[in-house]
């Protein structure tokens, strides 16, 4: 039983020494001390002196203290080594809220003197999408380590901008923020899906579904212009390409290629506010051999919020977040495992939940300070934000070593590519985020253009 | 937790390296460790699974004094009448076993952030002749001082020298230390399956590739 535990006990359990949650978590020694009215004092863990998750910090500067850029703020609060020491925003009222969730952070309003604090060693860009390519490029160029949400640009001459200062700066660290390639349960999944577990690919599906306006207010003109980027033709690539980007990446990475064709609908249902951006479209991406993957988005509707389907001939898998399932067909072959594995019911359907690490069961008990400590730590920007720190710590150490043995950087950048590729933390890359983000602006150009549009190669080129 | 810069310290080694050159005579061979070629490798043991970490960064460099053995076909290897001087530093955050819980533990059991460096130095190189014959790669039994996570200690370290077609001169070596020996305590992680305690014992083998300058 936890001290803390004890005093947020009300009095007559006091008296009577017993919680009954705390009864029920503690072991019998915790329990019979608690009878005791003994306050047990939590034992010192003698072999618990190393931190496996904590590789040495990296400091790091948020541009952008919008709603994301807040909540990349947040996971980086939880996580154990990665010091947030300067955010930056044009807008006072951001930055002000901004400076709130990082209290140790010194505040810019101007990204270039972020990049100037030598303080910084990594940065994670979460503006609108259209401002981020000079911020990136500027970023690169001095010397940090980026982090850059998805999409990249809203033009592929701005992305391929982006995608070659990357392959330029190879002394540094570049992560797009595609943040299921840093799940570790996505990953499993992946492997589980391309080994034919579940039979012949027939089609995929997905959708996101949520009931919101997407228009901001600001009792300034130009304030309101700035911050409904989102609604604005020239500059937003809409639901697919914002929202949907993650799941068009989720599929083209299961199917290992880019869709060949894509065929859009986009309207205007039921947020009539004279904005020409759809609040409801749909997508049919082509891919090899007459296999599709449909897609729904809307701002209207809430039902059923978030999820990838990939349907197979012996078993379709649901995907929500980090969350899996699978749905085997009445004829399919036995596995094995499924016998003992955990089911959930939907309508008429079993879900047999599909878990990467299910050894580790984790711990669900605690306070509302736990529980949300654990909100974040499960959250696939955490794990993203995770993985980006620890592989700018792994790049710039290894810079650092070898400069040091060897006097320069000769022969560095062939050094880099023989021994880093490959021993990071899965992320997303330059060249998958440079995919990514074509794929979704061709998307949205269907959609918002009621087409179809072919994939050409050439697009893909960086 | 405040991370030091480490490039101070690690520059003062790099002016070690080159202080092992101006030191000897013009007809000694100076040579220079290579950035690709090499690899390093720490095997271990623990309660559950046998472990390995490896590096390929690995710097320094050595001199040989002349006439050192550099042939293969003798049956016999020369006594070297000088000791050569050899210098090898080895970051320890390369040190990586591809589980990166594990590494992280690792690094921090060894002090990584406060001592960066493992160093060797020679002290004492006698040619190993027992059951030698002609062809045979050239053996040697060596002494040297040993520093890891700041101790330091004298080593035995049997190697071999492998003269390359194009110059380069590898040298191949395999030895067992003890973490304890370096006030390292081997780790006790605590995981899901309850506690892992590492072996105290460990083997360091290593191929180091040389090049003349």
């Amino acid at each position: 039983m936890h001290v803390r535990d004890f005093q947020t006990m009300n009095d007559a359990d006091k008296l009577n020494g017993l919680n009954r949650r705390s009864f029920i978590a503690a072991g019998s020694a915790a329990a019979s001390f608690a009878m005791a009215g003994a306050v047990e004092l939590k034992a010192q863990d003698a072999e618990n002196k190393y931190d496996a998750k904590a590789s040495p910090p990296v400091n790091v500067g948020v541009i952008g203290c919008g709603p994301r850029g807040r909540d990349a703020i947040a996971a980086m609060a939880v996580l154990p080594n990665a010091p947030v020491v300067a955010v930056c925003d044009t807008y006072g009222a951001y930055l002000r809220r901004g400076k709130k969730a990082a209290p140790n952070a010194a505040g810019y309003e101007d990204y270039k003197q972020l990049l100037a604090d030598k303080k910084v060693q990594a940065v994670v860009v979460a503006t609108p999408t259209h401002q981020h390519r000079q911020i990136v490029i500027d970023a690169l160029e001095a010397g940090k380590h980026v982090y850059c949400e998805a999409p990249i640009a809203h033009t592929i001459e701005d992305a391929r901008a982006i995608a070659q200062a990357a392959k330029k700066a190879y002394k540094q660290h570049f992560q797009v923020g595609l943040q299921n390639r840093s799940d570790p349960q996505r990953s499993f999944l992946l492997e589980f899906i391309r080994v034919n577990a579940m039979g012949t690919n027939a089609m995929a599906r997905a959708q996101w579904h949520k009931k919101q306006s997407w228009r901001r207010d600001s009792p300034i003109a130009s304030r309101r212009e700035e911050i409904n980027w989102r609604l604005d033709p020239k500059l937003s690539l809409g639901l697919i390409g914002e929202i949907g980007i993650h799941q068009l990446d989720a599929v083209n990475w299961t199917y290992d290629e880019p869709p060949k064709a894509v065929t859009g609908f986009s309207s205007i249902r039921f947020w009539k506010d004279g904005r020409k951006v759809g609040d409801t479209i749909q997508a049919v991406f082509e891919y090899a051999d007459g296999l599709n993957y449909a897609y729904d988005a809307t701002l209207a509707n809430s039902f059923d919020a978030e999820y990838e389907m990939f349907y197979g001939s012996d078993s379709a898998i649901m995907i929500r977040g980090s969350k899996a399932w699978m749905f085997k067909e009445v004829d399919s072959p036995l596995l094995g495992w499924e016998v003992y594995a955990r089911k959930d019911q939907f309508y008429e359907e079993t879900g047999i939940t599909l878990i990467a690490n299910a050894t580790q069961i984790k711990d669900q008990g605690g306070d509302a300070e736990d529980k949300a400590r654990r909100a974040v730590e499960e959250s696939q920007l955490y794990l993203s934000l995770g993985s980006f720190v620890n592989n700018s710590h792994k790049h710039l150490s290894s810079v650092e070593d070898y400069i040091t043995l060897f006097g320069g950087d000769t022969g560095l950048e062939d050094y880099l590519v023989a021994e880093l590729n490959g021993k990071k933390e899965a992320f997303g890359s330059y060249i998958d985020g440079y995919n990514a983000t074509v794929c979704a602006i061709k998307a949205n150009e269907a959609v918002a253009g009621n087409k179809k549009i072919n994939f050409s190669k050439e697009w893909f080129a960086i | 937790m405040k991370s030091p810069s480490l490039l101070p310290k690690l520059t003062l080694a790099a002016a070690l390296i080159t202080s092992v050159v101006t030191a000897q005579a013009a007809d000694w061979k100076y040579y220079a460790s290579q950035p690709v070629g090499t690899k390093m490798k720490v095997d271990g043991t623990s309660t559950v699974h046998d472990w390995t970490i490896e590096t390929s960064l690995v710097g320094g460099a050595m001199e040989l004094p002349p006439g050192f053995p550099m042939d293969p076909s003798v049956a016999s290897i020369p006594e070297v009448k000088e000791t050569p001087k050899v210098k090898i530093l080895i970051p320890v955050r390369r040190l990586a076993s591809g589980k990166q819980a594990m590494d992280n533990v690792m690094q921090q059991a060894m002090n990584a952030e406060s001592e960066p460096m493992i160093q060797f130095n020679l002290t004492e190189l006698k040619p190993n002749n027992e059951g030698r014959k002609a062809g045979d790669p050239l053996s040697f039994n060596t002494k040297g001082k040993l520093t890891v996570s700041g101790k330091t200690k004298e080593i035995d370290l049997p190697v071999t020298f492998h003269p390359q077609d194009d110059g380069k001169l590898k040298v191949s070596g395999e030895t067992k230390v003890k973490m304890s020996d370096f006030g390292i305590d081997p780790p006790a992680p605590k995981v899901a399956l309850g506690l892992i305690k590492t072996g105290d014992e460990v083997k360091v083998s290593f191929d180091w590739l040389t090049a003349p300058k």
